[in-house]
């Protein structure tokens, strides 16, 4: 299925550089190859290193990439060793080969160097995912991350050193000082044009990000062990760098563990937030990404949770699977288990009727009775204002063997006073958030009145909160 | 599914020619056969299965390979874990890396021993395609006090594979140890509840079942078994599953033969709910219901008050006396009444010609629908039914 | 005609679910029997056998080829040796439909009487009725039918047969549950239904002889023993019969002869159109010679001794469940010599309200002279319309009339006939009208229209009312 593609580098012996027939003496191998791989666009950067020897004078040299994703204007040739001796003098792309390059090297000595080529190619991916078994009791939980890492641009990458980028650049001003140019000339772009620019921003930074990354390499090898992953947070990005080399043929994909925490503590709570959550209760893991929780060394980038529990007989019970959002350190993680059939919840309606109902009078209507003496003077009136009463029980019934958690969020549009004593809280203006416990076995009606504000009677838009002892 | 087919032959040849420097010291293992496989059931929507493997490995980095060709895995769901080896075994076994080889339904675990040695593995994935449904088998003792209700559990294999003896568990209730064949469905009886007291109940809802004969303005009766979930019925050790009943009627000493009496799809139960099953109509219990009394009372304006009286002729031709459940949903009497529904809340009065003993049940009553019960003797000697009359008075506010 | 097959095979340990499988016996059936459902397509088939068991797993296949058996209801039971044998689990292969492995336990070697029993589609029965009025119509002779026919598939050869009479509620049609393609099966018993009417509609006029087409005994009458259960009743056949696969046979359930009856003359346009029916009226009672049973929905035809030494025919029409004690109601349709009209004696209007829209003031030019026009509609008023409902009996005795008759709006009724409400906007009254005489039975309705319009009902008022 995959052409098998060609990522050469020929020095060319003879001095007709662009001739049709060519004399090849070396195919000079990579030395070293790094890919810094960015997760929220298609975008990797391809570092190599190659030993060439030159010849004093002119040194064609010629790099070509058939049947990959490799972006032509991004290659760059550095010299690594003997940079004052050496010098491009031009490159030419010939157009009647594709995907081809020639470098036009000027050296001033006989001998070997040390080169460097980068570029950037698409087709190479990562994302990250996580693995999360809760004890027996639910009281910690033990939580794997990991990296995986996609290839499909066309080339084999063998012992590769290999780096993760999570961040996306998004401030204009950024993207501007990247790109050198005006901010507000970028805010003027159509999409098309901004994203060509926060694409090249992108680039700079990663090279940049990269270079600074560079120095803090880790070498070393214990092979039977899995492999670190070093986080380092830089600027808008967090990168991971993978301990050692990895071989990422193309087509294949490698999955890697990030991170392991054990014991993790974990509280169970119930919500209801028909806006997050649809309308139903859901039972909710709720963990804290930072150091006291036996995690916090890394922000959790975008990825499939997927929860398991201990089921007590040797085995794991399949919970739930979900995405989370990017988590930074100190940030709360919220793993959403759905529905619980232990717990019940019900909205009953107990008690509706309407009062401070105003009429609107028209005009007086004189009707005369024909033949027979009689006037009656009809005044028109309509409704245009009245306040509704509901009276609600939240009932909640707790089969579970522990207490347990509520919180409740409803939303109600309108000018609405909300009245109880369930000590509730404005989550926004017309959400009212209260919560309760319920014990083993117990049923509860958390009882509220909702008044409305119809037609006239309506004079804002918003929940007020009122104490006060409701009765069913 | 798991599987040592062709597939990784082929898999050990492409390792072998593309990187015949690095793959030197590895030694590529495909799974071994299942030493013991688990199936959770919990979980309502997916089902995950656990198998043990005992893998050889070498000291040092080693492949080891996984497909499913044909099955439904989701790869990512794979999880691979080491068991924790006997004491006096040493072995520190550690996943390094997970390959995932392109168009092919297969993995390979990059795995690092601290020594050569046999460890046991324990794989574990969501598969496709292998689900249960739950049916339930209700016998009736003759007077209809009291069930016998068998519990069953379907399990439904399409997931293309088979498996041997397997440990099955849905959640709840007991396990079993049975093996799986390919592209099978296994009923298995989960529980017996002997003793389940039943209550039967006949209802008269206008907008719950309709009319049985709407010209002359007759409800249809529908008669339920209702079985409260809960310990004081043998039942309430866990929720009952959605499934279909089947509620049979025991024979007599002479005709041993028990007879069917009807189905229904029993909801989800909680325990302590009711589930009710709607058996079959009884057609011995008639109730006409007619609107007696239709007042409109203004208040100002467009602003009504309307008094209604609804009249019931109820006749029980049963040999034996019942109660009979009267329900009213108020927006369907506003509805009769007005000729629409302006989406409003029904606020509303009890009148008092209501001619219903005690009231509205008020366990059973919501705001909006309102129950009432009925006692009716049975059908006299000779045959013939007496006729009751009753009524419902309601006065239904502010209106426009 | 399709071979069906119905069988269980006893398989010999271990090789339970192999593909290509020794049998060793094919038990047959000991006895059947059939329970039949009229509310849905719908039976219930039980059947015992005789297996002989060996110690340990007994891999017992059932399978039902070509028949309409939902596979889902099928159960295996032990009446005899039943502490010494336990189904283990119930498997379906899904590349063999139409057939399940019971894996049966046994702890002991010997012979046990198991009991199979399935749901089925494809058997049916209906109830019909003779009723047969005297000359003089006082007293009739009712007989009750039931045919049972069987489209399922499979011959049922000395078969107990039961009839349940009731509706159940099923939830899912057994034809669909049988996996045989819908379409068929509706064409396969549409067919059959017609057929059956037509050979019904013979059968009534001729007198009942022996009617049974095979098994049982010759020349006596079967017995139908009818009892309660639940909701329902369940008729059950003295012995055993056979029912063929494509046949159908009909039996009588019961014969009342002398059952007193009355006849009253109706209109109640929601239930019988606009029209006056003649209706005979009887009770299902034990004091009227009935009462035994309940009467299953069905057609019931209606003769009339015509004083010839024969029968005229005066209707055919369907009744719905008749529970015991209850009223049966034969509408025999309008009657020509009675005839029944509505005649709108006068219109008028009172209480006319004007609305007055405004007032113009109009002034002669050049010459003194003013006048005042007051503009105004019409906004409210009252319609009085006055009726006689006329009837005239040409036939022989006196005859009972009731009439119903809805009034939608906000109405006043006016009569001197005793008029009662029977809902909040129906108004029913009755009258006797002699043989030959003709009666004008007045009413006058009066309607408060547009403004004076406060109501949607009815209001009787007793009052002289003069044409």
């Amino acid at each position: 299925m995959t052409a098998r593609s060609i990522l050469t580098l020929l020095l060319l012996l003879s001095a007709p550089a662009w001739a049709r027939n060519v004399d090849l003496s070396t195919v000079p191998k990579r030395d070293t190859v790094q890919l810094t791989i960015y997760n929220s666009e298609d975008l990797t950067l391809v570092r190599e290193t190659r030993t060439i020897t030159f010849k004093k004078g002119a040194n064609p040299l010629q790099f070509s990439w058939a049947n990959t994703l490799i972006d032509p204007t991004s290659v760059e040739l550095k010299f690594l060793s003997n940079g004052e001796q050496l010098e491009v003098l031009d490159t030419t792309f010939p157009h009647d080969k594709p995907q081809m390059l020639y470098w036009n090297v000027q050296s001033s000595f006989d001998g070997e160097a040390k080169i460097e080529i980068t570029y950037f190619t698409s087709g190479i991916s990562w994302s990250a995912d996580y693995v999360a078994v809760a004890d027996r009791e639910e009281k910690a939980i033990g939580i794997e991350g990991f990296v995986k890492v996609i290839n499909n641009s066309g080339e084999d990458y063998e012992d590769a050193q290999v780096r993760l980028v999570v961040g996306k650049i998004n401030l204009v001003e950024k993207i501007a000082e990247l790109a050198q140019i005006n901010a507000p000339d970028f805010s003027r772009m159509d999409e098309s044009k901004q994203n060509y620019y926060r694409f090249s921003a992108m680039r700079k930074s990663i090279d940049s990000a990269d270079r600074y990354f560079d120095a803090q390499a880790a070498p070393a090898t214990r092979p039977p062990a899995p492999k670190e992953i070093v986080k380092e947070g830089l600027s808008e990005y967090f990168i991971y760098s993978i301990e050692g080399t990895e071989t990422v043929r193309n087509g294949w994909s490698k999955r890697m563990r990030s991170f392991a925490a054990s014991a993790v503590p974990l509280k169970i709570q119930y919500r209801y937030r028909p806006a997050e959550y649809g309308d139903q209760l859901v039972r909710m893991y709720l963990l804290t990404n930072d150091k006291d929780s036996k995690l916090g060394t890394t922000p959790l980038p975008d990825g499939a949770v997927r929860v398991f529990r201990d089921n007590g007989r040797d085995g794991l019970s399949y919970l739930a699977s979900q995405s989370v959002k990017y988590v930074p350190i100190g940030d709360k993680i919220e793993l959403n288990l759905g529905r619980d059939p232990s717990v019940t919840f019900e909205l009953v309606k107990l008690l509706a009727s309407r009062d401070e109902i105003w009429m609107e009078r028209g005009a007086a209507n004189t009707f005369l009775r024909v033949g027979q003496p009689g006037v009656q003077i009809a005044v028109n009136s309509w409704v245009v204002g009245w306040d509704d009463h509901e009276i609600y029980a939240q009932r909640v019934r707790n089969y579970t063997a522990k207490p347990i958690e509520v919180e409740v969020r409803r939303t109600f549009p309108g000018h609405v006073v909300f009245r109880s004593s369930l000590k509730p809280t404005l989550f926004d203006y017309q959400t009212a958030q209260f919560t309760a416990g319920v014990q083993v076995g117990q049923k509860v009606d958390l009882l509220f009145e909702i008044v409305r504000h119809q037609g006239r009677n309506a004079k804002q838009n918003n929940v007020t909160l009122e104490a006060a002892e409701i009765k069913p | 599914m798991p599987r040592s087919l062709p597939i990784p032959l082929a898999f050990i040849a492409i390792c072998l020619c593309l990187a015949p420097i690095a793959q030197a010291r590895i030694k590529l293992i495909t799974l071994p056969p299942r030493e013991r496989v688990e199936i959770q059931l919990d979980n309502p929507g997916a089902t995950l299965v656990e198998e043990e493997r005992i893998v050889p490995l070498i000291k040092g980095e080693n492949q080891v390979d996984f497909s499913w060709a044909n099955t439904q895995i989701n790869p990512e769901t794979i999880l691979f874990r080491v068991i924790a080896p006997a004491a006096e075994q040493k072995l520190d076994v550690k996943v390094l890396s997970v390959s995932y080889p392109p168009n092919e339904a297969a993995l390979v675990w990059s795995v690092g021993a601290s020594d050569s040695g046999s460890a046991r593995v324990r794989i574990s994935y969501i598969l496709g395609n292998l689900s249960k449904n739950f049916a339930y088998r209700a016998v009736a003792t003759r007077d209809e006090s009291k069930l016998v209700l068998a519990q069953y559990m379907r399990l439904q294999n399409l997931a293309n594979e088979e498996y041997g003896k397997t440990e099955m568990w849905a959640g709840f209730g007991k396990e079993f140890l049975k093996p799986i064949g390919l592209n099978e469905t296994k009923e298995m009886l989960m529980a017996k509840f002997a003793n389940v007291p039943i209550r039967k109940t006949y209802t008269a809802s206008l907008s719950e079942f309709g009319y049985l004969d709407q010209p002359q303005q007759k409800l249809r009766i529908p008669m339920h078994y209702v079985v409260k979930n809960d310990k004081a019925s043998a039942l309430g050790t866990a929720p009952l599953p959605e499934g279909k009943v089947r509620i049979f009627i025991e024979g007599t000493e002479k005709e041993k033969a028990t007879t069917f009496l009807g189905e229904d799809w029993g909801r989800f139960t909680p325990i302590d709910d009711e589930m009710r099953l709607y058996l079959g109509v009884a057609q011995d219990i008639v109730v006409k219901r007619t609107i007696d009394r239709n007042d409109k009372i203004r208040i100002a304006g467009n602003l009504f008050d309307h008094a209604v009286t609804i009249k019931y002729e109820i006749e029980n031709f049963k040999d034996s006396p019942v109660t009979l459940d009267i329900v009213e949903n108020l927006r369907q009497i506003r509805t009769e009444v007005r000729g629409s529904d302006n989406g409003r809340d029904v606020q509303w009065e009890l009148g008092k010609d209501t001619t219903f003993e005690g009231g509205p049940d008020k366990e059973k009553s919501t705001f909006e629908k309102q129950v009432f019960h009925v006692k009716l003797p049975a059908r006299g000697a000779d045959g013939k039914a007496e006729k009751f009359l009753h009524k419902l008075q309601i006065t239904l506010k502010n209106e426009w | 005609m399709k071979i069906t097959l119905l069988a269980l095979l006893m398989i010999a340990p271990l090789a339970a679910q192999a593909r290509n499988v020794d049998l060793s016996t094919v038990p047959k059936r000991n006895t059947v029997q059939l329970t039949i459902y009229n509310s849905e397509d719908l039976t219930l088939v039980r059947e015992t056998r005789a297996i002989t068991f060996k110690k340990g797993a007994n891999p017992l296949q059932f399978s039902w080829a070509n028949t309409l058996i939902d596979p889902t209801s099928v159960e295996l039971k032990f009446i005899t040796s039943a502490e010494k044998l336990e189904v283990l689990d119930t498997t379906f292969p899904h590349d063999k439909p139409q057939m399940l492995y019971w894996n049966v336990q046994s702890e002991f070697d010997g012979e046990a009487t198991v009991e199979i029993t399935y749901f089925t589609s494809g058997i049916s029965w209906s109830a019909d009725y003779v009723a047969v009025a005297d000359k003089d119509e006082k007293q009739m002779g009712l007989e009750g039918f039931v045919r049972v026919s069987n489209n399922s598939g499979e011959e049922y050869e000395d078969a107990q047969v039961r009839l349940v009479v009731g509706t159940i509620n099923l939830v899912e049609k057994i034809a669909q549950l049988a996996q045989v393609p819908m379409s068929a099966v509706d064409k396969l018993g549409e067919k059959n239904r017609s057929e059956l009417r037509l050979r019904v509609a013979k059968d009534a006029m001729a007198p009942m002889a022996g009617a049974a087409l095979g098994g049982g005994k010759a020349m006596e009458e079967k017995e139908i023993i009818k009892e309660g259960l639940s909701e329902y009743f369940i008729y059950s056949i003295e012995g055993t019969e056979t029912i063929r696969n494509g046949w159908s046979k009909r039996m009588r359930s019961f014969e009342a002869k002398s059952v007193p009856f009355k006849i009253q003359y109706r209109y109640r346009p929601a239930e019988y159109g606009d029209q006056l029916v003649r209706m005979y009226l009887l009770t299902n009672k034990k004091e009227d010679k009935l009462g035994t049973t309940p009467l299953p929905d069905g057609v019931v035809r209606v003769f009339r001794d015509n004083g010839r030494d024969g029968l005229s025919f005066l209707t055919q029409q369907a009744i719905k469940y008749v529970p015991i004690g209850d009223k049966i109601e034969l509408n025999l349709g309008p009657d020509r010599n009675v005839i029944f009209e509505l005649i709108k004696l006068r219109a008028s209007r009172d209480e006319i309200w004007m609305h007055v829209d405004g007032v113009d003031v109009y002034r002669r030019v050049g010459q003194p002279g003013v006048q005042v026009e007051v503009n105004s509609s019409v906004a409210g008023w009252d319609d009085h319309e006055l009726y006689t409902q006329r009837v005239r009996n040409y036939t022989a005795k006196p005859i009972e009339v009731e009439v119903r008759r809805a009034f939608p709006g906000h109405v006043v009724f006016r009569s001197q006939l005793k008029a009662t409400a029977h809902d909040y906007q129906t108004v029913q009254f009755t009258a006797t009208v002699e043989p030959g005489k003709k009666s004008d039975l007045l009413f006058e309705i009066l309607r408060h229209e547009g403004r004076n319009s406060k109501q949607n009902n009815v209001t009787i008022e007793e009052t002289e009312v003069k044409p």
